[in-house]
């Protein structure tokens, strides 16, 4: 590609997206019905994150004992966390609201 | 891609060939992703704009930009 290593506010590859979103607040989904909402301190290749003031929601779906399923979020607060690559699905900035 | 060079016949040039259109996108956990396709890369990682999140067929939620990591792509509809 002839505009590999531009620097500007283009999109050419997927990852530049990522890499606007330095500094700023993502929604990070991850396999196993998690979700991250924090600031993006770093990120590479394999998609390691660095998030910080991190907010987690990890939903669960409980069975009474009627057998009516019903969806359960857990929430949990981090200051700094760092998130294996191969657990994310998808990465979005958060147009601050 | 109306020709039908080699070129044209390697599935990463239909990939850069629908790039900017409206496309459908289905991952192994059976999420769909619809949105506008602003570029893919080499593990097949998308970059999709006005990006509308669809489980068990119900709309989810909509990103304005959304990163989707390659590994969990089963397909890309145009």
């Amino acid at each position: 590609m002839a505009d590999t290593g531009e620097q500007g506010e283009s999109v050419s590859e997927p990852l530049d997206l990522v890499r606007l979103s330095l500094d700023e607040i993502v929604f990070v989904k991850l396999r196993g019905d998690r979700e991250l909402k924090g600031r993006l301190h770093a990120y590479d290749s394999h998609c390691n994150l660095v998030l910080g003031e991190v907010e987690e929601t990890i939903m669960t779906v409980e069975e009474d004992e009627q057998g009516q399923e019903s969806v359960k979020t857990i929430k949990k607060q981090s200051e700094m966390l760092f998130v294996r690559g191969d657990s994310v699905v998808l990465i979005s900035p958060q147009s601050p609201s | 891609m109306e020709n039908h060079s080699s070129d044209s016949r390697d599935p990463a040039a239909f990939l850069s060939s629908i790039i900017g259109a409206p496309v459908t996108v289905k991952l192994n956990s059976g999420v769909v992703y619809k949105g506008e396709l602003q570029s893919v890369d080499g593990y097949m990682n998308i970059a999709l704009e006005k990006c509308a999140e669809y489980v068990n067929g119900q709309l989810r939620r909509n990103y304005g930009d959304a990163f989707v990591r390659g590994n969990n792509v089963l397909y890309i509809s145009a």
